[in-house]
């Protein structure tokens, strides 16, 4: 079992209705820790799909569990970005 | 590796953003605990000590014996296809810890006057109260076949725990084959408490349809899963929006 889950930062955004806070960690195949930030990049392809998710009026995404790379690529990352 | 956790707080009509905050802090605080016992990529964590025999149960913190007794309850109620102390290595409570942990998190925010919180740690899925104070949270389910859409939407119990191979590979161990193995492409549990639903869920997806069997007898929780083939199946109760 290779996986853990190591929270190294804190981002906290703030929206009219709700709070939202995204904790980000990784620790590489050393044991040492990066950070790894959200690539904004990612989210354009995911936009369509988080506004389906919001029109379907889901406030989480429930799935196999991903790792911070992952993260990036995930819906749920795209609910958060967009605030919903 | 490590993953993401998110935070999604709804506060009241009588909230004090500030006291929030702190809140929130406390409840990160609680993640980073469990990970620093629990951790087997540290390798100075108690859970790693434990592993190694370098320390006894009763040297460890007394967290390490409360999460083994819940893998214990939930080995006996998967009918032993969630088996921590099958997998190579030494025991291995990964497949619980990190909902146990989320829940634990999410009970910190539990104690401030505020419509809801849902607590997500990378896709198992803790939650309280609604949105609008009234209804409850609803939670997409990932299309194991196509990961960036969505397979079906559950109305929240409280826990919401998705297991699968399709983000990062083969890394689930059948107690039984004993051998990296699952049956389903999918599976998901909700219920009361996401440590057991966390537990149930990893059985879920490596047993398939036997363990959908001992998930109906339990009080309070409800199992999905999603074939290889895209064909779903449930329990009887299951809270299926759509």
């Amino acid at each position: 079992m290779d996986y853990n889950f190591g929270i190294l930062s804190v981002k906290v955004q703030v929206t009219g209705t709700k709070i939202t806070n995204v904790s980000i960690g990784a620790i590489n195949d050393g044991g040492n820790f990066r950070s790894v930030s959200i690539d904004q990049q990612a989210i354009p392809l995911l936009e369509q799909e988080a506004m389906q998710a919001q029109s379907a009026n889901i406030q989480s995404i429930s799935g196999a569990s991903y790792t911070s790379a992952g993260f990036i690529q995930s819906l749920q990352s795209a609910l958060t970005q967009l605030g919903l | 590796m490590g993953t993401v956790v998110t935070f999604d707080v709804y506060p009241g009509e009588f909230s004090d953003e500030d006291l929030l905050r702190e809140s929130i802090e406390s409840a990160v605080t609680i993640l980073h605990d469990a990970d620093d016992v629990f951790s087997t990529w540290k390798s100075e964590s108690p859970l790693s000590r434990l592993r190694r025999g370098e320390i006894e149960l009763d040297q460890a913190p007394l967290v390490v014996r409360e999460v083994l007794d819940l893998c214990e309850v939930a080995r006996s109620l998967s009918n032993g296809w969630f088996d921590p102390w099958s997998i190579p290595g030494g025991v291995d409570p990964t497949g619980l810890v990190k909902g146990w942990a989320a829940q634990r998190a999410l009970e910190e925010l539990h104690r401030h006057a505020i419509d809801g919180a849902i607590v997500n740690a990378a896709g198992d899925v803790a939650s309280f109260g609604g949105p609008n104070g009234s209804s409850k949270f609803r939670v997409g389910i990932v299309n194991p076949a196509k990961p960036q859409t969505l397979a079906c939407i559950v109305q929240s119990p409280g826990a919401v725990a998705t297991s699968g191979e399709y983000e990062r590979g083969q890394h689930l161990y059948d107690p039984f084959a004993r051998t990296l193995a699952t049956r389903s492409a999918s599976a998901t549990v909700v219920g009361p408490k996401l440590g057991l639903a966390d537990a149930l869920a990893t059985a879920l997806v490596i047993g398939g349809r036997d363990v959908l069997g001992a998930i109906v007898e339990l009080q309070g929780y409800e199992g999905l899963i999603i074939e290889p083939d895209g064909s779903m199946r449930m329990t009887p109760a299951f809270p299926l929006v759509r």
